[in-house]
C-alpha cells in the first residue's frame, strides 16, 4: 500500500513537470459529413415546440433537400455540463442551442461568427446583442428573455389603488406596497434567491431606475464603475428591500423557480420580477390570476434622471460549432430555425415572446401587448453583460447581503475584482 | 503461487521440462491479465490523463502548460477551501453517524416493543433516491414549512434551515444521515448475530444497567463491526451527497454547503473550467487516497486482533 502511495506521488510530480493536455482537439473529424447536421437543444423534445420545429425542418429541407437534420434534445438541467464535454471531446453537435450572455461567451473558440450568413435577419430579429462578443455575433436569437415587473391587479383594486397607473417613482412604489400590505397582507415582492438568482432579476428589473443612462449603456459595453454610488445603489437597495420586510420571508431559501412565482400566482405578493419567455411569465400567471390580473410595469426610477425601459436579451439562439464541415448549410439550419413561420409557431404553442418583432401578438392577453409594445425602447439586461463566474459570484454574495454578513461595499469590491479579472 | 513444478524433473528431457516450467509460470499472469487491463485502462489510465490534464489551462489557456496554476487558483477559491472545510465537518459528524443506528440496533436487538415494525420503518428510508429524499425535506424544511410551524406552536423559531449559511450543512448532513443509516442498520443486526448472547445473560445475571451493557459488552463485541460502519459511512458522506446538495441548497446559501464533488461538477459544467475541475478532481482523489489507506489499516489491525 505504501508502495502504491509513493507511485501516485512520483506520478503527480512526473505530470507536474510535463503537463500537457489539451482541452479540445482541434483536428478531430469534422461534423456535417455526409449531408447530416446533428443539432443539440433542450426544446425540441417538448410537445409544445414540436410545431417549430417541424416547420423549421420544412423550410431548411426546401432550400436543401439532400442535408438530412437530427435534432438531439438534452435534459436542460445537464444541457452545458455535456455541450461541454462534446465539445472539449471534439465530438460536439454542428447547431446547438445557447442561452444568451455568459454561457456563449464563454464557448465563442468553438463556435462560427455568423456575421456574414445571417445579415438580411438583423433587422427582422431582436435580440442579438446576448450573443455577441468582440462585436461578432455567434448565434441568432428565438425568443426574447427579459425581466419585466409583473403585478397582481386586483390586490391594488383591493387596497384601493388604481391598478392601471403603477407607481413611477421609489417612495410612491414603496407607499403602494405598504398600503397593499396593510390591505390584503401581501408583501410587495415575491423573491427567491436560494439559487442566487434573485439578485440577477433584481439587478436587471430595476437597473434602468437606478443607473443614469450613460452608465447603463457603459455597463453593457464592458466599461463598468463598480465604485459609482448608482452601482452600488442596486446592492443597497437590494438589502434595503429585504430589511424592510418588502421581500416574502426566506428569501435566502426560496428557489426562484417556481417557489417564489408561486408566492406570486397564490395572491401573497403584489409584484414579481419574472421572465418573458418560457416559464415565470404572463402564460404561469395567467393560469392562476387571469389574463386580466396580470399587469406589467416598467421600473420605478429609484435615481432621479433615470429613464426605465425593459431590460431584455435574446433568450435562446442557435449556434454553429466551427468545426461543422459546411458553415453555409449549417447557417442556413439556423436562419430556417429563425424563420417568421417556425418563431410564429414557437410563440403560439410554448408561450416565448419570439425574437422576429413582426409576429402579432394581439392573442395571447394585455401583458404581452404591453411587453412587446416595450420592446422597441428596450435595453440589454445588466444580469446578462457578466461573465458567469462573475454571476455566480454575485448570487452568493446576494444572500450574504441578505443575511447581514457582508457589507454593500464589500460585495461591491469582490465583484469589481470578479469583473475585472476577466 | 510461486510456480515450481519442473524443478524435480529428470535431466534427460530438459525441453519440455522447461517449456511447461514457462507456460506453468505464465499462466497466473494470463488469468489476470483481463482484470489487470480493465483496471489501467479504464481506471488508471484516465486517473493519469485527468491529473495530466490538470497542470493545464482553462479557456485561452486551453492546451497550454500551467504548472500547478490551477492547485494555486484552488486554494485561493473561498469556495474550494469551504468545501474542504465541510469535508472535515463530516468528518466530525461522523460519530453521530455511526452512534444513531448503532443505538437503533441495540434497541431492535434488545427486542423493544415493536422492534419488527421498527426494523422495516428504519430501513424504509434507503430505498429513497437522493432526489426523492431532498425534495420532501425541500417541503419540510422550507421557512414556511411545517417543521417551522410546528417548531412555532411550541413558540420557538422559525429558522431558516436552508437559508441560513451556519445551518444549512447541518441540515443536509442529518437529512444524509436519516436517509441512509438504514445500510448501516443492517450491518449492525448482522454483527449482533454474531454477538455471544451468553455474555449479555451474564450481564444481565450480574445486574447491570442498560448502559452498562451497551458499554461494556456490546461496544468491545462488535468492535469491528463498528469499524466497519465507520469507514462506509464516511465513505458514503464524502462521495454520494451530491444528489442531496443539489436538490437541497445547489450548494448554497452563500456557497456554505459545497462539497468537493459539488464543486468539480460547478466547475465542469458551469463555469466552462474542465481543467480547475480536474485539479479538484486530483485534490479529491488525495483525500480519498489518505481515507482509504487509513481504512485499510484499520481494518488490516482489526483482522489481527481477531
Amino acid at each position: 500500500m505504501k508502495q502504491r502511495a509513493l507511485w501516485s506521488a512520483v506520478l503527480v510530480a512526473g505530470l507536474a513537470l510535463t503537463g500537457c493536455g489539451r482541452a479540445s482537439d482541434s483536428n478531430s473529424s469534422p461534423g456535417g459529413s455526409d449531408g447530416k447536421l446533428v443539432v443539440w437543444d433542450w426544446k425540441s423534445g417538448d410537445t409544445s415546440a414540436a410545431s417549430y420545429i417541424k416547420k423549421a425542418k420544412a423550410d431548411f429541407a426546401s432550400k436543401h433537400p439532400g442535408v438530412t437534420v437530427e435534432f438531439v434534445a438534452q435534459p436542460f438541467e445537464q444541457y452545458y455540463t455535456l455541450l461541454g464535454a462534446a465539445i472539449q471531446a471534439g465530438k460536439g453537435p454542428d447547431v446547438m442551442l445557447f442561452n444568451g450572455g455568459g454561457q456563449i461567451r464563454d464557448r465563442v473558440d468553438a463556435l462560427l461568427p455568423l456575421d456574414e450568413y445571417v445579415g438580411q435577419d438583423k433587422q427582422r430579429l431582436a435580440g442579438w446583442e446576448a450573443f455577441t462578443k468582440d462585436s461578432k455575433t455567434y448565434a441568432a436569437p428565438v425568443t426574447l428573455q427579459g425581466h419585466p415587473i409583473y403585478y397582481n391587479k386586483s390586490l391594488y383594486r383591493k387596497a384601493g389603488l388604481d391598478p392601471e397607473r403603477p407607481a413611477t417613482s421609489w417612495n410612491e412604489f414603496v407607499a403602494h406596497c405598504q398600503a397593499i400590505t396593510a390591505a390584503t397582507g401581501a408583501k410587495c415582492f415575491a423573491q427567491g434567491n436560494k439559487e442566487g438568482i434573485g439578485i440577477q432579476f433584481f439587478m436587471s428589473g430595476l437597473g434602468s431606475g437606478i443607473l443614469s443612462p450613460q452608465e447603463y449603456d457603459d455597463w453593457i459595453a464592458g466599461k463598468r464603475n463598480w465604485t459609482s454610488p448608482d452601482v452600488k445603489r442596486i446592492f443597497s437597495l437590494w438589502k434595503e428591500v429585504n430589511d424592510k420586510g418588502l421581500n416574502n420571508d426566506g428569501a435566502n431559501s426560496t428557489a426562484m423557480f417556481n417557489d417564489a412565482f408561486a408566492v406570486f400566482q397564490s395572491g401573497k405578493a403584489s409584484h414579481v420580477i419574472g421572465l418573458m419567455s418560457d416559464i415565470g411569465h404572463w402564460k404561469d400567471f395567467a393560469e392562476f390570476l387571469d389574463a386580466g390580473n396580470v399587469g406589467v410595469m416598467k421600473s420605478p426610477v429609484v435615481t432621479a434622471g433615470t429613464t426605465p425601459s425593459l431590460p431584455y436579451d435574446g433568450g435562446i439562439g442557435y449556434a454553429v460549432a466551427r468545426r461543422t464541415k459546411d458553415p453555409r448549410v449549417a447557417a442556413d439550419l439556423v436562419r430556417s430555425l429563425t424563420s417568421t413561420d417556425a418563431l410564429k409557431a414557437f410563440h403560439a404553442d410554448a408561450g416565448a415572446i419570439a425574437a422576429d418583432a413582426t409576429i402579432d401578438v394581439s392573442g395571447a392577453g394585455p401583458a404581452v401587448a404591453t411587453i412587446v409594445s416595450e420592446i422597441k425602447g428596450g435595453q440589454p439586461a445588466l444580469h446578462v453583460a457578466l461573465s458567469s463566474k462573475t454571476v455566480e459570484l454575485m448570487g452568493r454574495l446576494s444572500q450574504q447581503l441578505l443575511s447581514g454578513s457582508v457589507t454593500v461595499d464589500k460585495a461591491v469590491e469582490q465583484l469589481a475584482a470578479s469583473d475585472q479579472a476577466g | 503461487m510461486r510456480p515450481v513444478g519442473g524443478r524435480g524433473q529428470p535431466e534427460n528431457r530438459p525441453r519440455r521440462v522447461r517449456g511447461g516450467w514457462r507456460a506453468e509460470r505464465l499462466a497466473p499472469y494470463v488469468l489476470v491479465a483481463p482484470a489487470v487491463l480493465i483496471i489501467v485502462v479504464l481506471r488508471l489510465w484516465p486517473l493519469v490523463l485527468g491529473v495530466n490534464f490538470s497542470f493545464t489551462g482553462d479557456g485561452e489557456r486551453n492546451g497550454t502548460t500551467v504548472g500547478l496554476d490551477n492547485y494555486v487558483d484552488l486554494l485561493d477559491d473561498p469556495l474550494f477551501r469551504t468545501a474542504l472545510r465541510n469535508v472535515a465537518l463530516l468528518v466530525l459528524l461522523l460519530p453521530v453517524a455511526v452512534a444513531i443506528p448503532g443505538l437503533l440496533a441495540t434497541f431492535i436487538y434488545l427486542r423493544v416493543p415493536g422492534h419488527r415494525l421498527f426494523r422495516s420503518v428504519y430501513f424504509f428510508p434507503a430505498v429513497l433516491s437522493p432526489v426523492i429524499v431532498g425534495a420532501i425535506f425541500n417541503l419540510l424544511l422550507a421557512f414556511d414549512g411545517p417543521l417551522n410551524a410546528i417548531l412555532g406552536g411550541l413558540g420557538i423559531g422559525p429558522f431558516d434551515w436552508l437559508g441560513n449559511p451556519h445551518v444549512a450543512i447541518f441540515a443536509v448532513a442529518g437529512v444524509h444521515i436519516w436517509a441512509t443509516f438504514g445500510m448501516a442498520l443492517v450491518v449492525f443486526l448482522a454483527g449482533f448475530a454474531t454477538l455471544d448472547a451468553a455474555l449479555l445473560d451474564a450481564a444481565r445475571v450480574d445486574g447491570a444497567s442498560l448502559a452498562q451493557t451497551i458499554w461494556h459488552v456490546i461496544i468491545p463485541g462488535l468492535s469491528r463491526t463498528i469499524q466497519f460502519v465507520f469507514v462506509t459511512t464516511l465513505i458514503g458522506m464524502l462521495t454520494s451527497m451530491f444528489g442531496l446538495l443539489y436538490v437541497m441548497t445547489s450548494g448554497g446559501p452563500e456557497g456554505s454547503t459545497y462539497l468537493p464533488e459539488y464543486y468539480i461538477w460547478v466547475q465542469q459544467g458551469q463555469m466552462n473550467r474542465p481543467a480547475l475541475a480536474s485539479a479538484a478532481s486530483t485534490a479529491l482523489f488525495m483525500i480519498m487516497l489518505v481515507v482509504g489507506l487509513l481504512q485499510i489499516s484499520v481494518l488490516r489491525r482489526a483482522a489481527r486482533e481477531d
